[in-house]
């Protein structure tokens, strides 16, 4: 298994990684009674801005994905301390060696990508949490086709980006 | 109640840390088939969540006694154009929403930018949702594409 970009740690293995996020899974349901989901927060952020009617949604009122998301944060920070140092950097790993853009590059190519990300999950009604983990393990017809979907479209992206655009 | 959610937020946050789901080269090894981790962590995680799921819904009370109600996604046609969409964007980034935060914590600063993005589309999406609506068979606005 090849290290992580960060701080050339070794990954844990991926029973344990899995083990971890089942388990907050079904304690934030059974304990805090809330059903498993990320890209809902950026509908949150967006109703502390936006006023158009879609982000007025009551089930936006609740705002306990903030400190969801604010601990998603802290543990990537934890485990940045916690592996070596905290420090910035604009490591890519494989996109440095291949495609090899500067900040700028990235920043742009990052946006646009975000951007995919941000309108995707809305439109798809979850991302990798909601429909993948917590709607494939509930069976539901809708995580079972966005998650067949993103996969397949992550599959043929990453495949023309680094097979075909930038082909070694 | 925050304070339980900060913790899991930040268990979670550990796990997509270490394990690469947060990584930018197991991302595109998963996609390119060349490092099957993600693989197994995103099936072991949904081994794992659906029998304990299956009793928490029958037993149907939460810790404290509140009742528990899981609300079934919507089925619409943005399904599976969203998730198009999505893997489009988490495979030029290397990041989904979570692993987006995740980054961030760890000081890699083009995360931020995919946060930007991330935002800017679903402010996009929620401006024309009532565009999209009908075209794509989408639930009523009240009530929204899925709440995860």
């Amino acid at each position: 298994m090849p290290p992580l970009i960060l701080h050339n740690l070794p990954p844990i293995h991926w029973a344990l990684a899995g083990a971890m996020i089942s388990a907050v899974t079904l304690v934030l349901l059974y304990v805090g009674n809330r059903r498993l989901g990320i890209s809902t927060g950026f509908e949150d952020a967006c109703a502390l801005v936006l006023r158009v009617p879609y982000f007025r949604r009551s089930e936006l009122a609740d705002r306990w994905r903030f400190w969801f998301l604010g601990g998603l944060v802290l543990g990537g920070a934890l485990s940045a301390v916690a592996g070596g140092d905290w420090s910035p950097t604009w490591a890519l790993g494989m996109f440095d060696t291949v495609i090899g853009w500067g900040p700028a590059g990235k920043l742009a190519w990052m946006f646009a990508g975000g951007a995919f990300i941000g309108f995707g999950t809305r439109l798809a009604g979850g991302c990798t949490s909601g429909h993948g983990i917590f709607g494939l393990s509930n069976f539901e017809l809708p995580s079972i086709i966005s998650t067949v979907s993103f996969m397949a479209a992550g599959v043929v992206t990453t495949n023309v980006i680094y097979r075909v655009l930038f082909a070694a | 109640m925050p304070v339980l959610f900060l913790i899991l937020g930040t268990l979670f946050g550990l796990a997509l840390s270490r394990s690469g789901a947060a990584d930018y080269n197991f991302i595109q090894g998963m996609f390119l088939f060349t490092n099957l981790q993600l693989y197994g962590i995103i099936g072991a995680a949904v081994v794992f969540t659906a029998p304990g799921l299956w009793l928490i819904k029958r037993h149907g009370r939460s810790l404290t006694g509140a009742r528990i109600s899981v609300t079934p996604k919507p089925l619409h046609r943005g399904n599976l154009v969203g998730g198009v969409l999505f893997g489009i964007g988490w495979a030029i980034t290397g990041m989904c929403p979570g692993p987006i935060l995740v980054n961030i914590g760890e000081g890699k600063l083009y995360a931020l930018a995919a946060l930007a993005g991330g935002l800017a589309g679903a402010g996009l999406f929620g401006s024309l949702y009532p565009l999209l609506q009908r075209p794509l068979r989408l639930p009523p606005l009240e009530a929204g594409t899925g709440d995860g």
